[in-house]
Formats: structure tokens, C-alpha cells, sequence
């Protein structure tokens, strides 16, 4: 208990400068530091393993565990969402998914000590209830950030959005009128 | 309410169609080859409520104006009201700005226009507890409700703000309907729109520039008077010659505002004015090391703490459609000025599907199968107003490594207590209207099914900030103005203490929150301290 205490406190100091979404320079020791995965701009091979898993438990009742097609399309989603923030923001989500990703920093805060492909829905379910309830703040901030990417990456799809009951915002059509040249570099 | 999907827009509105016949001088920096110096009567930096309306009060009088803006132009022709491209284009950090911790959401404006590109379009004028706070604890002089009347009165005419005539939609009609049945008081809110179609799309740019936002009125009105606007440009620092401010010193950035190209923009300027918002205007202070003897730059920054209840309805609410905002209760705001607890103001946000889910504090079937429910969801949301008791200071803007800004702002036990109390009254509104199920912004709240029940789990709630969802559209102070300079770091003037020739004029000045959506507190002061640097000038 004590010992467990004892990483959990060690690991707030770290992870609250890894979760400052400004702290770009600091890395967390040992954390993998690999590129892109192949057809994403942002989210790292290791990043896919640990939404693969966590996806279907934050998405239940719209994506079915091994439904993939659904699954790969939320993926790509999320990776344009983290194009579409700020680098620092970024860092800050992919030194949270650090966290995650690492074994023993992922068995002591979510209970997940085999490798993410290995977890069921009930694992992933156990491990962001873990994150939820934690009396560390820093474990609550990762767990709010990192269903709220994955919960906005599906919603921003359209044809998802659709499902709210939602109808869809009207149609706009630009026509722009031919004056409209643009003028010492006007963009519009 | 009906679809709105089968209706087509336009884009005949838009003013920047007409650029080129206007003669406007607007410049992309993502495009600029080489380094480029300008030479102005003023330079402002920022284009929001504060920049926008220095610029056409200033450039209206012959004053050579020179406007720049770190995000990009964005106008009505590409306006299509999808929420990831507004969400991408017309927000700092793509929405991902937040607090330090993490604690909170900040949505904040980056692009021509600033923050009114994308607010809600609520008007309110400062409230008078509010400058009586200022007069009276803060050292403001010359800024008594009397003294700011024909302020108000001249940019609501500008920006034809008028008491929204139409029926509120379901979403504010539920605000009013609770507030009857309780007793508490309510009013219709006060908007800056021309021709409004009752869409409900402000939050994602107006397709059809009805909202009066500086991006159709001012921007243009200085434009026409020969000011120049460079965007996608970010200034670094100011250029000082001992105490004299000289200009800016800015980089351009790529088209995506992500990133720099490397060319360098340098404006010279006999006056200097900052009005970047309550956020960047304390990082651009701060990175040019001025004087601060007192050490309070970036300190008091607020941020009207919001939290939030949603609820399901048997009948149609579709809050994704409909001026988003047309009701507000002020009913428990001024019990107390700055003692007691937090006061905070009722309102109801827009929720448009990615939006709505991100106010959702749960996973799993927990936020699916409310989501299925948006068409009849209501959401209510309650303003805390920061800064006014000794336990609410506010947060700090500091640098990082990087000379970006941070917003340092744990959520206090002072404002928790609010967050709770607020939730009560939130929830309990919901069910006297008829809500089948309501549930608190907490990450262990659930759907309750009765007011009773909702009262007795939000007592056992565990309140602690990464718990409990708050977030922030409204960032104020900083920078505060007023007579005694250990206390402020500008007078009332908006005149920087400790240098000569630099300015601040955007919601950094205020040395409280507003108690009350910002814009017009922001347009009214600005217009009074652009008359009065225009009056310095023609001396």
C-alpha cells in the first residue's frame, strides 16, 4: 500500500509536468519516442494500440470491440483533431498516452499490466474506471482529456453527428461574386 | 422547429468579396517572401472587441492604423457551419487552449475578428455593482455608470445590439419556464445582430453576417479609412528606445497558423496598442520584459468559471438550432458583491453534436445513449464570478520555455462550493420543467430521475476540480487598469504605467471578472479610451 503510494506520488510529480499541456521540452524518462505510425499524421504505433482498446469502451453502444471498420475510422478522425490543435497541446496529450503506454506506469495507474492489444472491454472499462476514480488529480485530468478526444473524434464525423437526432446545419453554397480579387494577398 | 438541413445559404453578404473594389489593403503574412517593415500612426495588435473598435474609432479620425492578427481571415463564404472546420480556423489552439492543470476548457477567438467571430452574440453592458467594485476597491476613476453611458450608447448603435424580439428556442425557453415556476427572476438578452435568421450557428462563424461581429463592422469601417491589415502574424515583442515603445516585433506564420515561415514583420509606430485579449496581451508583456515593479502583469486573470447540467426531455428541445442564447437570470449574481459565496449567472449554451458531447463528463453508454437524446436535450449553464472576494484571486499568465502563455488557474474550494450549489439550482430548474432525467457535469454523475434524487447524489459527489467539468468562455484581467499603479499596471486611460507610447485596450483591463458576458463591457471601454487617446493625439 505504502509502496504503491509512494509511485503513485512519484508519478504525479512527473506526469503534472507531462500533462501541462505547455511543458514541450520535458519528456518523461523511458517513454518511447518513436514517429508517426504509417498513415497518421500525430498518434505513434503505440497510441494505436492503446485507442484500438480504449475506443470500443469509451464508444460502447456505438462501437462494437471488433467492429474495425468503425474503429480505424474514429482513429484517423482523432489524428486529423490532434493536426488540428495546437503543438503544444499535442505534447502534452501524447506524454498523457506516454503514461498509458508504458508498462509500469500503465499497470500502476489503470490496472493494465498486459499490453493493451491483450485487454478485453471489461479490462479497458476497469482501467478508465480506475482513472475516473483516482484520488490523484493529475490521473482524473488524463482520464477527461483523453475520452473527450476520443468522444469528439467520433461525434466530428458528420453522419455521426447525424445520429443525435440531429438533422444537419443548412447547406451553404459560396459563390463568390467576380470582384472578389483578392488584393495584395487577401485570401478569402 | 423544423430542419434546417434542407435550407441553402449564400455567400452575397460577404463584405470581403469586395476587397479589391474597396481598395483595402489586407495582407496574408503566411505568403510574404521576404521581411516586411511598416510605419504607422498606431499599430494595434489583436482584431477582436477591443482592436476592432480602436481601429475604426482611430483610423476614422486620419489616423494612419495598422492591424495585426495571428489567426487567419476567415470570412462568411467559407463559414459552412461544420463544426471541425470552425472548431480548427476560428479558435485559439483548435479549442485545446486550457488551464495549467488541465482543470479547465478555454475557448477563446483566433482569427480576424477575435472572439466576437465566434460568441454568442449576449450584450450586456458592465453591470453597475460591478464599476461601483472598480470605483471603490480597484482605484478605477472616470468610469461610473453615468460616465459610461454614451460609450455603450454609441457602439450599441454601431452594432444595432437590441433586446432579441423573437421567441427564445426551447433550449432558453426551459430558463424562463423554471424561472417563473421558482420565482426568480429573468430578462431577455441583448444581441449585435442585423437580419438575424435564427439559425444558432454563431459559436461556428455567421454564415450569412448577420452577427455584427468586428469582422463585418469595424474591420471593414477601418478598413475603408485606409487602415492596413496583416493576419496569420504574430507578435513576439515590442521595440523599445528607453522608455519609449516604438512598435512590434512579429514573425508570420504558416496557413495553418501552426507553425512560422520565418519572415520577419516589424511595424514602427508613434503609439503602441496591445489588444490581444486577457491571455496574449500579458504573454506579449511579458516576453518584451518591461517594467513591473509590482509584479503584476498576467496576475488576477479571470475567467467566469462555467459549469454546466444537461437534461432530457420528452418533448423536442433541438438546442443545435435557434439564437443560442435569448434568456439569462441574474437571480442568484448579486446577493453579495464581494463577500459570501461566489455569485453566478444563469444562461444555456448552443449544442451543436461534437460541442454538446465535450460537455459530457462520462464515457461509454453513459454519453451514447444521452447523445442519441440531443433533439431533446437542455443544457443549462452557471457563470461564476471570479475576482471579487479576497478568496477568489483568479490565475496567473505565465511563460513557458517556449515564451508561450499559460494560464496557471487552479479551481479554488471557494468556487467548488459554487459549482455545487450552482447544480442544485440548475437541476432542480430542470425537473420543474418537466426534465425526465438531469444529470450534474461530474465525472460520477449520472441521469437522476428526480429532483429529490438529484439532490441527495449531488450531495455525496466527490468535489474536487478534475471531477467536476468547468470551463471558461470568457477571459478578463491581467492587465488591470486603474489609478494607483501598485495595485494596476495601466490608468484609466488604458496608458502602460512604466513606458510611454503603449496602450492596452481589450478585456485585459477589467481588475474583475464582468459578472456578465464581456463584448460590450469590452467595446464600450475601448471606444472611450480610443476618444481619449484620439483627443492626446490631436493635442
Amino acid at each position: 500500500m505504502r509502496s504503491d503510494r509512494r509511485n503513485f506520488l512519484k508519478l504525479s510529480i512527473a506526469g503534472a509536468a507531462a500533462l501541462s499541456t505547455m511543458s514541450a521540452g520535458a519528456t518523461l524518462s523511458g517513454c518511447t519516442s518513436s514517429g508517426p505510425a504509417s498513415g497518421m499524421k500525430i498518434l505513434r504505433p503505440e497510441d494505436l494500440e492503446l485507442l484500438r482498446a480504449l475506443t470500443p469502451a469509451v464508444m460502447k453502444g456505438k462501437i462494437a470491440p471488433g467492429d474495425a471498420a468503425q474503429i480505424e475510422q474514429t482513429l484517423l478522425s482523432f489524428d486529423t483533431l490532434m493536426v488540428d490543435l495546437s503543438e503544444p497541446v499535442v505534447v502534452g496529450v501524447l506524454q498523457a498516452f506516454d503514461v498509458l503506454n508504458m508498462g509500469l506506469t500503465r499497470g500502476l495507474t489503470t490496472g493494465q499490466w498486459a499490453a493493451w492489444s491483450k485487454a478485453s472491454l471489461t479490462d479497458t472499462e476497469s482501467a478508465l474506471g480506475r482513472l475516473r476514480d483516482s484520488g490523484i488529480g493529475l490521473l482524473n485530468a488524463i482520464y477527461a482529456a483523453v475520452i473527450r478526444l476520443i468522444i469528439s473524434a467520433w461525434y466530428l464525423i458528420p453522419e455521426n453527428a447525424l445520429t443525435t437526432g440531429y438533422p444537419g446545419p443548412p447547406k451553404k453554397v459560396a459563390r463568390v461574386t467576380p470582384d472578389a480579387v483578392p488584393a495584395k494577398g487577401v485570401t478569402p | 422547429m423544423t430542419s434546417l438541413s434542407t435550407l441553402t445559404l449564400g455567400s452575397e453578404t460577404d463584405p470581403y468579396n469586395s476587397a479589391a473594389a474597396r481598395g483595402w489593403d489586407i495582407t496574408d503574412a503566411s505568403q510574404l517572401n521576404s521581411s516586411l517593415e511598416l510605419e504607422a500612426d498606431v499599430v494595434i495588435v489583436g482584431t477582436g472587441a477591443g482592436g476592432g473598435t480602436a481601429a475604426e474609432t482611430l483610423s476614422k479620425a486620419g489616423l494612419s492604423v495598422i492591424l495585426l492578427e495571428a489567426g487567419p481571415l476567415k470570412t462568411s463564404s467559407q463559414f459552412d457551419m461544420q463544426e471541425r472546420a470552425a472548431y480548427r480556423d476560428l479558435y485559439q489552439e483548435g479549442t485545446g487552449r486550457g488551464t495549467k492543470d488541465g482543470g479547465m476548457v478555454i475557448l477563446q477567438g483566433r482569427s480576424v475578428g477575435g472572439s466576437t467571430t465566434v460568441n454568442w452574440t449576449t450584450s450586456f453592458r458592465t453591470p453597475p455593482e460591478t464599476l461601483k467594485f472598480w470605483a471603490e476597491h480597484m482605484g478605477v476613476s472616470g468610469c461610473s455608470v453615468e460616465e459610461m453611458v454614451p460609450y455603450y450608447e454609441h457602439m450599441e448603435e454601431r452594432l444595432n445590439i437590441h433586446q432579441w424580439a423573437q421567441a427564445p428556442n426551447n433550449n432558453n425557453a426551459m430558463l424562463q419556464r423554471a424561472s417563473d415556476k421558482l420565482g426568480y427572476s429573468w430578462a431577455t438578452i441583448h444581441r449585435n445582430v442585423r437580419g438575424c435568421l435564427n439559425l444558432g450557428y454563431c459559436g461556428l462563424g455567421c454564415p450569412v453576417d448577420a452577427k455584427q461581429s468586428m469582422l463585418v463592422t469595424t474591420i471593414p469601417g477601418a478598413l475603408d479609412h485606409k487602415a492596413k491589415l496583416v493576419h496569420r502574424v504574430r507578435v513576439v515583442r515590442i521595440l523599445r528606445d528607453g522608455d519609449a515603445v516604438k512598435g512590434v516585433e512579429a514573425e508570420a506564420l504558416t496557413s495553418d497558423v501552426r507553425g512560422t515561415t520565418g519572415q520577419k514583420v516589424t511595424v514602427r509606430a508613434a503609439r503602441t496598442i496591445l489588444a490581444g485579449g486577457a491571455i496574449n496581451t500579458p504573454a506579449i508583456l511579458l516576453r518584451s520584459d518591461v517594467p513591473d515593479p509590482h509584479g503584476r502583469i498576467g496576475k488576477r486573470t479571470f475567467l467566469h468559471p462555467t459549469t454546466l447540467t444537461m437534461a432530457i426531455y420528452d418533448e423536442a428541445i433541438d438546442p443545435f438550432y435557434g439564437a443560442p442564447q435569448s434568456i439569462y437570470s441574474d437571480h442568484f449574481q448579486w446577493q453579495n458583491v464581494d463577500t459570501g459565496p461566489v455569485g453566478f449567472k444563469l444562461e444555456v449554451p448552443p449544442l451543436q453534436p461534437a460541442f454538446a458531447a465535450g460537455f459530457y463528463t462520462a464515457a461509454g453508454e453513459e454519453i451514447t445513449e444521452s447523445m442519441d437524446k440531443l433533439n431533446h436535450t437542455q443544457c443549462m449553464i452557471a457563470l461564476l464570478r471570479d475576482g471579487f472576494h479576497e478568496e477568489s484571486q483568479g490565475g496567473v499568465v505565465e511563460l513557458n520555455d517556449k515564451g508561450e502563455p499559460v494560464l496557471d488557474y487552479p479551481v479554488s474550494d471557494y468556487l467548488l462550493e459554487g459549482v455545487r450549489r450552482a447544480w442544485n439550482v440548475m437541476l432542480e430548474m430542470q425537473f420543474v420543467t418537466g426534465a425526465k432525467t438531469a444529470r450534474p457535469a461530474h465525472v460520477n454523475g449520472k441521469h437522476y430521475t428526480s429532483w429529490k434524487q438529484a439532490q441527495a447524489a449531488v450531495a455525496e459527489l466527490d468535489l474536487v476540480a478534475h471531477k467536476s467539468k468547468v470551463g471558461s468562455a470568457h477571459v478578463m484581467g491581467g492587465c488591470p487598469m486603474g489609478d494607483d499603479p501598485k495595485q494596476s499596471i495601466a490608468n484609466c486611460d488604458g496608458k502602460f504605467h512604466h513606458l510611454d507610447n503603449l496602450y492596452i485596450m481589450d478585456g485585459s483591463l477589467f481588475p474583475t471578472s464582468i459578472g456578465a458576458n464581456p463584448q460590450l463591457s469590452i467595446y464600450g471601454l475601448v471606444y472611450k479610451l480610443a476618444s481619449t487617446l484620439l483627443t492626446n493625439f490631436q493635442a
